[in-house]
């Protein structure tokens, strides 16, 4: 199918659409267009802003700047509300199910059909959820408990119930991220039929194969700036070209990192097996190294420095430690070790938000560093303030609640938790996800200082200028594999996205 | 900035707004009590009200710690009268006096450690498990007594009756030292402080390197031996027990540590607010007797009091949610 854009107007216009937060420019003056059953896809990196886009579309963002045109009216902002209203759905990557539920039931939330007594009527809401299954082309009991369901039939629900609402408008994000790839051949094709019956699609993937297969035009973003939008009328759009507009930032971009020689291997980990059926992962850190792991989100990075620090138990596997086997059941026998792990998300997991800055940045110590039962939290104060200057928090006080402080000292905190610990090896997962610039500046700072102090760093991250300008070395994974090893100077966005995207 | 600043300001003012507050209740009501009837503030009627909560507040000292650490034990009333039923079959069977303290002191032991190993282990909520432990002891202490009273013979008479300087009863002493031990166990150990740190973030503790399971066993057991020394207080009153005397002790210490400024997100509180939360409760129903406010009131009164002291203390975060 081909379109003749120029003969129409298209449904959707977005322009110059900006958002920001603070600290970042999530997307700057980004002009979206989308026809009357086109398939449009986007990509871009892990934080290019196509999820913030998708949001602003779906209401749940407020755009700074801009205008949307739906239908012909304009509006400078959507509410959730409004945007269903306006028939645009959106299938999230979260999964938003209700388990106990049949697939028809939860196809219905919110639409529940009855009788004219006011009770459910269940025949007739199974009747039309099996007719939605039919014109999908697939074969699904809808009377089944979406609990009994596989991954990829739970995704078929999840189109299922956006189906149900009658959009003209589908936002499909990652919609494959979970699937083997036989049943990616049946996601893409289900698309194509939606859009067949009329309905436009938004399709946002980081698998750009697929993406070639099923979409009319392709946006590439990169850092909230739409890099080009290309038609992909024949189906043969070259990936290259799009890998490039991925890539290529200007050098501001990057952070210049101290180089200095790295030391002797610190850490050695061997056929390293989180579950019985997942594949065998080996590499080593060096003593005063930076070792960036990159992958796309849902790679399954996190998963394995998880396993290192003890916040989940693997299967199988050897990790050895200057020399000494570690058995690592749980946090405490990782934090014995010597081992820091500062989490991905400091809200949830690495901070008590409602105590001090002094208790929480003693948390970790009180066993390693305070062995006395008894113990006065303000004699602490002493040991902690030095730590408050290396680390330039800015705080009136030590016992400032840490929810009063901004994303960038809330971090801050959560190193230096680790840095009274005294621990030597560290674990940053996503270290300066959601924070200022200059925070990110003094935090690599952070780094380089423990480096050069000859402790070593496992870095997390989805940050690609962050990757390149820390790393000493990246470890690239994928689909829970090392896919790929790139050497210092051998580091570049070209190499780790394609070695990520398994190209 | 500006947010930043004024949320600062108010987290600030209505932490320690609660406590403030209910002193400032407490005052008030105090003030108005003694203007109608002067012998409420009569060194002896003081005295009397500590000796009505002395109970109730060292079960609180006990609720106290379990909330701030994110957990809750509604069975603390039963595991008090199975120690006190466990402790007077002791002595009715003729044993000393140290032998049915030291028995009576190991049952809490014995049924805190219960609670904690199953909330630990099984990851179940707190609320749940211990209510149905609650029924565990209630129906152990009914099988043990056969639904009779039990009595003490006046062996614990000294701890009820005896008065030091002629005013001071002995069984305060148990109530100010479990006070300090609670205040002394949460702000000057490292036990104190990571139990804070799990009802702060119970994920963000575990990834610090604590034990969770252990401090949860631990701080149970605790729990369990408070409680059965606020049995020793109590049956050093009444010189006698029934299975059915602890119904409402658990809730009654909910409600102190609650009106304190102890929160079911746990994490936060003090001691010193649920004392104060207990002196509240205590003086209400003391303030009422002397009144002579009609008995079946009293309890609807009483009622209507704590929801107005809570509402009070919680105008802050109303105000904030509607912003």
């Amino acid at each position: 199918m081909s379109f003749a854009y120029e003969s129409k107007t298209p449904l959707v216009e977005m322009i110059n659409i900006s958002k920001s937060f603070p600290g970042v420019q999530a997307l700057s003056d980004i002009t979206f267009d989308l026809y009357k059953g086109e398939i449009h896809c986007l990509v871009g990196e892990n934080g290019a802003g196509k999820s913030t886009l998708m949001k602003v579309l779906s209401g749940a963002h407020n755009p700074d700047g801009g205008q949307i045109t739906i239908n012909g009216d304009s509006y400078p902002a959507l509410t959730p509300r409004l945007s269903q209203e306006l028939g645009i759905s959106i299938i999230y990557q979260e999964n938003d199910l209700i388990p106990s539920m049949s697939v028809a039931e939860n196809m219905f939330v919110g639409l529940e059909k009855t009788t004219r007594f006011g009770l459910l009527d269940r025949a007739s809401t199974e009747k039309s959820a099996q007719e939605e299954v039919g014109k999908l082309g697939i074969v699904l009991d809808v009377r089944r408990k979406v609990e009994n369901l596989s991954v990829s039939e739970q995704q078929y629900v999840k189109i299922l119930k956006a189906l149900v609402l009658k959009p003209q408008i589908l936002l499909m994000d990652e919609p494959t991220s979970m699937f083997n790839v036989k049943d990616v051949g049946t996601v893409l094709a289900l698309t194509q039929r939606i859009a067949k019956q009329g309905i436009s699609i938004i399709y946002i993937s980081h698998f750009l194969k697929e993406v070639v297969q099923i979409a009319d035009r392709i946006t590439v973003i990169r850092d909230g700036l739409v890099v080009n939008t290309y038609k992909n009328e024949s189906r043969d759009m070259d990936l290259d070209v799009i890998t490039m507009d991925m890539v290529g930032r200007s050098v501001d971009m990057f952070y210049q990192k101290e180089q200095h020689e790295v030391g002797e291997i610190v850490l050695c980990v061997r056929d390293l097996q989180l579950t019985k059926d997942s594949p065998k992962i080996s590499f080593e850190v060096r003593s005063g190294e930076i070792l960036g792991l990159a992958g796309m989100v849902g790679s399954g990075r996190t998963e394995i420095v998880r396993a290192l620090t003890g916040a989940d138990r693997y299967y199988a596997g050897i990790i050895e430690y200057k020399g000494k086997s570690l058995m690592l059941h749980s946090p405490e026998d990782s934090i014995q070790a010597g081992f820091a792990h500062i989490t991905e998300d400091r809200q949830q997991l690495g901070l008590m938000l409602g105590q001090s800055i002094l208790e929480n940045m003693t948390i970790v110590g009180l066993g390693r560093k305070i062995k006395n039962f008894f113990l006065n939290i303000k004699r602490h104060q002493p040991l902690v303030e030095p730590l408050i200057e290396t680390l330039d928090i800015k705080t009136p006080s030590l016992f400032q609640e840490v929810q009063n402080l901004s994303g960038g000292n809330q971090q801050k905190v959560v190193l230096g938790k680790w840095l009274f610990a005294e621990s030597d090896f560290y674990v940053f997962d996503e270290p300066t996800r959601g924070i200022d610039v200059n925070s990110k500046a003094e935090f690599y700072r952070l780094m380089s200082m423990l480096t050069k102090e000859g402790k070593s760093i496992i870095m997390v991250s989805s940050d690609m200028p962050e990757l390149i300008s820390m790393s000493d070395r990246v470890l690239v994974v994928r689909k829970g594999e090392i896919a790929g090893e790139i050497p210092h100077d051998e580091i570049n966005e070209e190499r780790i996205i394609k070695s990520a995207l398994g190209m | 900035m500006e947010q930043v600043k004024r949320k600062n300001f108010f987290g600030k003012i209505s932490f320690k707004d609660q406590r403030v507050l209910m002193i400032a209740v407490i005052l008030l009501i105090t003030v108005v009590v003694t203007i109608i009837s002067p012998k409420f503030v009569d060194i002896r009627n003081i005295v009397a009200i500590f000796q009505q909560i002395s109970v109730l507040g060292i079960l609180t000292m006990a609720m106290a710690l379990l909330l701030i650490s994110g957990g809750i034990d509604l069975s603390i009333g039963n595991i008090m009268i199975l120690s006190g039923v466990v402790t007077s079959k002791v002595i009715m069977g003729e044993g000393s006096v140290t032998l049915a303290i030291t028995l009576g002191l190991l049952t809490g032991l014995v049924c805190g450690f219960l609670n904690g190993v199953i909330i630990a282990k099984s990851r179940c909520l707190p609320l749940i498990i211990t209510l149905g432990t609650s029924q565990i002891f209630f129906g152990t202490s009914l099988m043990i007594t056969g639904g009779q009273f039990m009595n003490f013979s006046r062996k614990f008479d000294f701890i009820g009756r005896t008065r030091i300087f002629g005013v001071f009863p002995v069984m305060l002493i148990f109530l100010i030292v479990m006070v300090a031990v609670a205040f002394i166990l949460l702000n000057y150990t490292r036990f104190g402080r990571r139990i804070v740190a799990i009802g702060g973030n119970e994920r963000n503790a575990y990834l610090s390197g604590i034990n969770i399971d252990r401090y949860k066993i631990i701080l149970y057991s605790i729990s369990g031996v408070i409680c059965a020394i606020a049995s020793i207080v109590f049956v050093s009153r009444l010189d006698s027990i029934t299975a059915t005397a602890g119904s409402g002790y658990e809730l009654r210490a909910l409600t102190a540590a609650i009106i304190g400024g102890i929160t079911f997100d746990g994490g936060r509180g003090t001691i010193g607010g649920a004392f104060i939360g207990v002196l509240l409760l205590g003086i209400i129903n003391n303030a009422m007797n002397i009144l002579s406010v009609w008995p079946y009131a009293q309890t609807a009164i009483s009622g209507a009091i704590i929801v107005i002291a809570v509402i009070l203390s919680n105008l802050d975060n109303i105000r904030k949610d509607r912003r």
